[in-house]
Parts: C-alpha cells; sequence; structure tokens
C-alpha cells in the first residue's frame, strides 16, 4: 500500500546515510535509535493504511445493510415468487381440468350423433332401393325425427369448445407471473454477485440491466396488492365513479 | 366492422379473435405490441381496437394516447376496449383519463366481452 516515494524522502535517505555513518564509525546506540526512527516512520504509515482500508470496508458494509432490497427480497419478494410460481401450477391445472372436462363431455355427443347418422344413412339406402316395408319406413321417419332433435346437442359441443378456447388464458397469465419470478431471480442473482465483490472475490463482470416495468401484471390471490381492484365488477364500480 | 386486436400473447389474441367471431365479428386482424399496432391503425382501415396493456415495445396506455392524440380525426376517436391483467386503480384511472371507453380485466368471460363491446357500440351509436 506504501508508495514509494512516501520511504523515498530526503529525509530518509539522510537518516540512512546517518545510519550507515553511525555503523561504520561503530557507533551502535546511534545506529540502533536511527533504526527505531525509520521503523516508526513506517509503522504509522502502515496504521494509517490500515485505518484506510478499515474504513472503506466498514462503509461498504454499512452501505450493503442500508440498501435493505436484500432484506426485502428475503422476507418477501422469495416467498411472494414462491406463491406466484404455486399459483401458476394451480392456473396451469385449472386450464387442462377445464379443458378435459369439455372435451370428455363433448367426445361422447359427437360419438352419439356419429352412430346415429351411420344407421340412418344404412337405413335410408334400405328405403332409396326400396327394400323397406310400410313398418319400416315408419320407423324411419320417426329416427329421423329423434336424429334432428339429437343433433341440437351439437350446440352443446359448441359451448364446450369455447370453454377449451377460455381456458387457454391460463397462458398468458402464467407467462406473466413466470417472467416476474425470472425478473426476481435476476435480482437476487445481482446482489449475491454484490457480496461476492465485497468479500474481494475476483471480479465480475455485470450484465446490469433495467428493470423498466413497474406494472403489477396479474393479481395473484394470497399476495397483497395495495390499492388494486379484484374483478370485473369492482372495475365497473370505479370507472362508473369517474363517469363511464 | 374492423377489429385490431394487440396482445403479445398469441394464445390471448387467439381467445378475443374467437370469441369476437362468436359475436358476429369476422373482420379481425393482429398485432403484438403497440408499435406494430400504430401504423396499422394509421391506415384507417380499423374501426375498433381491442388492447393488452402490459407489452413489450409501445404498452397498451402508450398506443390509446398516441391514438387520442393523432391529428386523424377518425383514428383518435376510434373506440378503445383495454383488456389486460393490470387491476390497479390508478392504471383504470390513468386508462380513463387517457380516454379508454372500455376496461376488462382478465381473466374475463365471453359474456363480460359482449357485454362492454355492446356498451361501447350503443354510446357511439
Amino acid at each position: 500500500m506504501m508508495e514509494e516515494k512516501e520511504l523515498i524522502t530526503d529525509d530518509n535517505i539522510a537518516r540512512v546515510r546517518d545510519l550507515l555513518a553511525c555503523m561504520e564509525k561503530g557507533n551502535e546506540e546511534d545506529a540502533i535509535e536511527i533504526i527505531d526512527e525509520l521503523t516508526s516512520i513506517r509503522e504509522t504509515e502502515l496504521y494509517q493504511d490500515m485505518g484506510k482500508l478499515t474504513r472503506e470496508l466498514h462503509d461498504a458494509i454499512s452501505n450493503f445493510g442500508i440498501d435493505d432490497s436484500i432484506n426485502i427480497m428475503a422476507e418477501q419478494s422469495i416467498p411472494d415468487a414462491r406463491e406466484r410460481l404455486n399459483y401458476v401450477i394451480s392456473k396451469t391445472d385449472e386450464a387442462a381440468n377445464k379443458t378435459l372436462e369439455a372435451v370428455e363431455e363433448s367426445i361422447p355427443i359427437c360419438n352419439d350423433l356419429n352412430d346415429k347418422a351411420l344407421i340412418l344413412h344404412a337405413t335410408w339406402q334400405k328405403f332409396t332401393n326400396r327394400e323397406l316395408s310400410a313398418d319400416q319406413f315408419r320407423q324411419l321417419s320417426k329416427d329421423v325425427n329423434d336424429f334432428f332433435v339429437n343433433a341440437y346437442e351439437i350446440s352443446k359441443v359448441k359451448d364446450h369448445l369455447t370453454a377449451v378456447l377460455l381456458a387457454q388464458e391460463y397462458q398468458d397469465l402464467t407467462g406473466q407471473i413466470i417472467k416476474k419470478v425470472i425478473n426476481l431471480v435476476s435480482e437476487v442473482e445481482d446482489k449475491l454477485i454484490g457480496l461476492i465483490k465485497l468479500t474481494g472475490a475476483p471480479q465480475i463482470a455485470v450484465a446490469k440491466k433495467d428493470n423498466k416495468s413497474s406494472l403489477d401484471g396479474p393479481p395473484v390471490p394470497g399476495l397483497a396488492h395495495a390499492d388494486t381492484v379484484s374483478g370485473q365488477d369492482e372495475v365497473d364500480d370505479l370507472l362508473s365513479s369517474l363517469g363511464f | 366492422m374492423k377489429i385490431l386486436v394487440v396482445d403479445d400473447f398469441s394464445t390471448m389474441r387467439r381467445i378475443i379473435k374467437n370469441l369476437l367471431r362468436d359475436l358476429g365479428f369476422n373482420n379481425t386482424s393482429e398485432a403484438d405490441d403497440g408499435l406494430t399496432a400504430l401504423p396499422m391503425l394509421k391506415t384507417g382501415k380499423f374501426d375498433l381496437l381491442v388492447t393488452d396493456w402490459n407489452m413489450p415495445g409501445m404498452q397498451g396506455i402508450d398506443l390509446l394516447k398516441a391514438v387520442r392524440a393523432d391529428p386523424d380525426e377518425k383514428l383518435n376517436k376510434i373506440p378503445v376496449l383495454m383488456v389486460t391483467a393490470e387491476q390497479k386503480k390508478e392504471q383504470i384511472v390513468e386508462a380513463a383519463q387517457a380516454g379508454v371507453n372500455g376496461y376488462i380485466v382478465k381473466p374475463f368471460t365471453a359474456l363480460i366481452l359482449k357485454e362492454k363491446l355492446e356498451k361501447i357500440f350503443a354510446r357511439i351509436g
């Protein structure tokens, strides 16, 4: 830490010359005194440097403590992230179940209509080939009517398809949540790099990331959100209070 | 009636397009953020804008503000329906002050979309 210029001063050169002179003369007492003098100069500088280093270290530790983002991360952000990821699981689970439910209710309707159409078609061909008796024709007529009634079941399939369509919104919501957790992970990473730097480990190039989005994203049940509405009704109420 | 649907998630664009088709609006186009949407809107071919808020590039609120500030008389009066996950009161107020015509929070239902569209059309006559 000591600069060369602080050691090689005219005063010190003179002291060393004196020391040499004393030694050559065999003046041990004076020689020891000069050596003690030089040692104390060096020690003073050493103490000053140590003092400076201690202060820097203290400041660095204090500044790190003042920056309470680490505490917030440990106490709030990471538990929040866990909650968000759990919500992702429940949203995807819910979407998968809604989709499966809609599909499972649609398939029997399609199968039923398909089967009935095949039977009707076969009977209808017999009819066009004049292979049906009057009684069989009356039955066919009744079956055709039943088939038309059955065909209205198709509207249920359409409703199920709309339910499947809407269930896909989980992808948007969970995507936004996961992006937020990824941002948090990056922040934790930055803090860890800061800690590593503080302990004096070799410097690591840190890529600066700007946190441009101040938007909250989808609300997550179980997490506190200051000043937010919950659901469309509250949005409508707020807007109507504004004259909408 | 030509509608522009703006959302960075293609699944959400598909959901909205399908719901709109179900309501009888077959003429829809898509954009994935404000930056791509704005030049499309400037062509003057659209009668309704349905936009998300949180998107990379240009956000929905900035798209709304840009549209309202446009010198084109038709474009600056285009009805804008915001469909977003943002539920902060100050954001809803900001959107209202910027001149939004409807605000739907995700997740939403087909019925809510229908109601909000009907309300918008009832107002513009």
